[in-house]
């Protein structure tokens, strides 16, 4: 943490504490705040004048029939659960044999599903501190509620990606760019068992008219993967069960460039490649 | 059990005796910032709801029941009155939790009066442009560049009122 940093935020707070700084700034004012003893200290002093302020005013008289109305409208209403801290294992491991559907692009809902982890292993981490988390989990509680339900309608996907990834004959593969894509990085992890999962950053667009197809090259014979989905720019991703036909062993994983839909053997130039 | 503990475990006359007690500060301070008595009645009504509703999730240390039902209902309230002005921006409800170390504000109640006894005091004493500054902001829920707009002054100078005014009265906190 910078002095300067601090200096800033530190001119931040009066305006944090009176509830003037739009959400973002509150956001980088409570990052600070617990890293920062000064800071917190300083606004633990300003809540306190805030909350002086409130009782500053003389308490006036309820009109009877508040009462009433308040008690009748708490009888309607349900309360919350207790907060709960979403455990590490949210997204189940799938039972064998699930099966991916070609032609769908994936990589998000792979996203979701490392996302998901994600939140699951960094909310059990900071379980003693989460009383300083409590705003920060109320919100993750609600990206996984909402990539849980996402989830559940492509449940199959995601699971391919978990199994994939947690699979024990699981190896990763070294990819590396070429030609005109030596800038590109990616990352393969291949399963004999459960398939495929490639994540390819700072690829070079395909020449116009193509797309990059995805192979895994057993015993010298290349066999589709599917279509590296698209994941923004430059971003790539696909999640397949392993091709029919790939013969045991190591094989190598090779992206090229071919017409859309691709084809049955690669036709173009290879893109990335790297071999266990 | 204390009365928030009564109050999660779904007990109505928990919640009679928490309104008795603190309706009069929450309805002085939604009519304060709202001017409009049945506007205010409105935000008592959504606090206690709040309070009832949420009571579950009340983490007992971080601070008096009374600063938790106010600190709602300033929220409440105020952004009750953007909404009426047609001021979208929602007040940003401070994160006690965010506080690392010990309790935010003092959960003992005698403690607490008198500390803000003396902000009392010390508000009273602002020069009154500081005061009338800080006001605007805590009751009118304004940014430091309305309350410039407002009062025809540089941003500047408004933004040395209002610390001038928070270092005071931080400072008058401390015996």
């Amino acid at each position: 943490m910078t002095m300067d940093r601090h200096e800033t935020i530190g001119a931040m707070l009066d305006e944090y504490a009176l509830g003037q700084l739009s959400q973002d700034e509150r956001r980088t004012v409570e990052t600070h705040v617990r890293e920062c003893d000064t800071c917190a200290a300083d606004l633990r002093e300003l809540v306190v004048v805030m909350e002086g302020l409130a009782h500053s005013l003389d308490p006036v008289t309820p009109p009877p029939a508040l009462k009433q109305r308040v008690m009748s409208s708490l009888a309607s209403q349900p309360q919350e659960p207790a907060r709960t801290v979403v455990e590490p294992n949210a997204v189940a491991i799938p039972p064998k044999g699930v099966k991916i559907r070609r032609g769908v692009h994936p990589g998000w809902l792979a996203a979701a599903a490392v996302v998901i982890l994600g939140l699951g292993v960094a909310l059990y981490s900071v379980d003693a501190t989460r009383r300083l988390l409590i705003d920060d989990v109320q919100e993750a509680q609600a990206a996984v509620a909402d990539l849980q339900r996402r989830l559940d309608l492509n449940a199959e996907q995601a699971d391919l990606a978990v199994s994939i990834l947690t699979a024990t004959d699981m190896q990763p593969v070294a990819m590396s760019g070429k030609e005109n894509a030596t800038g590109s990085t990616a990352r393969a992890y291949w399963s004999p068992t459960r398939g495929l999962l490639i994540v390819a950053n700072d690829l070079p667009m395909p020449p116009p008219g193509r797309i990059y197809q995805v192979w895994v090259i057993g015993g010298g014979t290349p066999f589709s993967a599917g279509l590296l989905g698209e994941q923004g720019v430059g971003r790539g991703m696909l999640i397949a069960p392993p091709p029919r036909g790939v013969a045991p062993g190591a094989v190598t994983v090779a992206v090229t460039d071919e017409p859309p839909g691709g084809l049955p053997a690669p036709s173009g130039s290879i893109r990335l490649a790297g071999s266990l | 059990m204390h009365l928030v503990g009564r109050l999660a475990s779904g007990d109505m006359d928990a919640a009679g005796e928490l309104y008795d007690r603190h309706a009069g500060k929450v309805l002085a301070l939604a009519r304060r910032i709202l001017r409009d008595d049945g506007d205010a009645e409105d935000v008592v009504q959504e606090v206690f709801s709040q309070a009832w509703r949420t009571a579950t999730r009340y983490e007992a240390g971080r601070g008096t029941v009374a600063g938790w039902l106010l600190m709602i209902a300033r929220t409440r309230a105020i952004d009750r009155l953007r909404a009426r002005q047609s001021r979208p921006d929602t007040t940003g409800e401070v994160l006690l939790e965010a506080m690392p170390g010990t309790t935010m504000a003092p959960s003992d109640q005698a403690i607490a009066n008198e500390q803000y006894a003396r902000v009392r005091q010390g508000l009273v004493a602002l020069p009154a442009e500081q005061r009338t500054a800080l006001e605007l902001a805590y009751f009118e829920g304004l940014s430091q560049s309305e309350i410039a707009e407002r009062l025809a002054a540089p941003l500047g100078t408004i933004k040395t009122r209002i610390r001038t005014a928070l270092t005071t009265l931080r400072r008058s906190l401390r015996p």
